[in-house]
């Protein structure tokens, strides 16, 4: 085509607006670019016809148990929870170190900061083995599938050598026989002279 | 499309401190579009599963290593265009794709089921490197800079593909377009 339009950018919506300006007005003075376009929208519209599937199944990291929160993360993740429960254990502190410590004494902390910060390694060691677990199977998975496939393939390797043996054979039976055929033949006429 | 953007942006942020709910809001979200666009490449559901199973469990193994939490389509497509070319480079040897017979219905109308049948030979037709940018492009809606970047090509090529691909399924779903609507 000979117009300096780009057409399929035009149709795929990848102009900016100037150009698109320009492309447009073209179109409507070309018949030969209209024609295209109208040809580029049936194949598009060819195309969409053809429908998405949904997976037969869930992708199994949704579905995964090894995934779901325990209680103790659900608890800890939550804000509310977690508030409540340092305003309690504060309380605590207060009243033991009010009833223990006589005044003066170094106040013991009860550092929560630190326990959520041990609990949160220990949910993501946790999420790390079970990613680890689910990638070394879906490797073995793999490694399965390849092993599979070469062993289907050194098989039929395999048939296909016995079967080109077995033609082999049957030739050089029907070339010894002929020759048989042809020694007989050849005493025969040899006994007659 | 904005407030969703921003919702995916947010689970990421979620996701990468490691709430896996949002995670796997976020696979509930992308899975559909994610297998369709395997199913394509691949050619059987059996891999297309597998190869989305991996794609969400590499995407979340490396999800921190995303810059821009915006390009995460792209950035998802560009981790399931590597997994379905490594299989399909692993599976070449073994038989070339087959590019099923299309049924000559040239002026007849065409019914759904045949109109799709029509469709998906003339796509198993196209090369793998064309078919792509046409699943990509036509049933992804994705821009050429972006594609760009998941298959790690110049836009230039990018358009290359594409316009031939065009040209290509235009002429082989001719009659489909003529004798169909």
């Amino acid at each position: 085509m000979s117009c300096s339009v780009d057409l399929k950018a035009y149709f795929l919506g990848e102009l900016v607006s100037a150009e698109r300006a320009v492309a447009e007005k073209h179109v409507n003075a070309c018949q030969n670019c209209r024609e295209e376009l109208e040809r580029l929208n049936a194949t598009r519209a060819a195309l969409l016809s053809l429908e998405e599937e949904n997976p037969p199944q869930r992708i199994a990291f949704v579905s995964d148990k090894v995934f779901e929160p325990r209680w103790y993360q659900r608890f800890f993740s939550s804000g509310p929870v977690m508030g409540f429960a340092s305003a309690a254990v504060l309380a605590v502190a207060i009243l033991v170190h009010a009833f223990v410590h006589p005044a003066g004494a170094p106040a013991q902390q009860v550092d929560t900061a630190q326990v959520e910060q041990r609990i949160e390694q220990e949910v993501n060691a946790r999420l790390d083995a079970a990613v680890t677990k689910a990638v070394s199977l879906s490797e073995e998975r793999q490694d399965r599938k390849t092993a599979q496939i070469l062993e289907a393939a050194e098989k039929r390797y395999e048939d296909q050598r016995r079967l080109d043996l077995a033609d082999a054979q049957q030739a050089v039976t029907y070339y010894r026989q002929q020759f048989n055929r042809l020694m007989v033949a050849n005493n025969d006429w040899g006994n007659r002279r | 499309m904005i407030f969703r953007e921003v919702e995916d942006r947010d689970l990421i942020a979620k996701a990468r401190r490691g709430h896996v709910d949002a995670y796997n809001v976020l696979v509930s979200r992308w899975e559909k579009r994610v297998f369709n666009y395997l199913l394509r490449l691949a050619g059987n559901r059996e891999d297309a599963l597998d190869l989305s199973q991996d794609v969400f469990l590499k995407a979340y193994q490396n999800l921190k290593k995303l810059d821009d939490p915006a390009k995460f389509p792209s950035w998802l497509f560009r981790i399931a265009h590597n997994e379905a070319f490594s299989l399909l480079r692993k599976n070449r040897p073994e038989g070339e794709l087959a590019s099923e017979p299309v049924s000559g219905q040239s002026s007849a109308r065409m019914f759904p089921a045949e109109l799709s049948l029509a469709v998906e030979g003339a796509l198993n037709r196209l090369s793998e490197d064309h078919r792509e940018v046409v699943l990509l492009k036509i049933y992804q809606g994705f821009k050429f800079e972006e594609m760009a970047e998941i298959l790690a090509c110049p836009v230039s090529t990018i358009k290359s593909r594409l316009y031939t691909a065009l040209d290509l399924l235009k002429q082989s779903l001719a009659p489909v377009n003529t004798g169909g609507a």
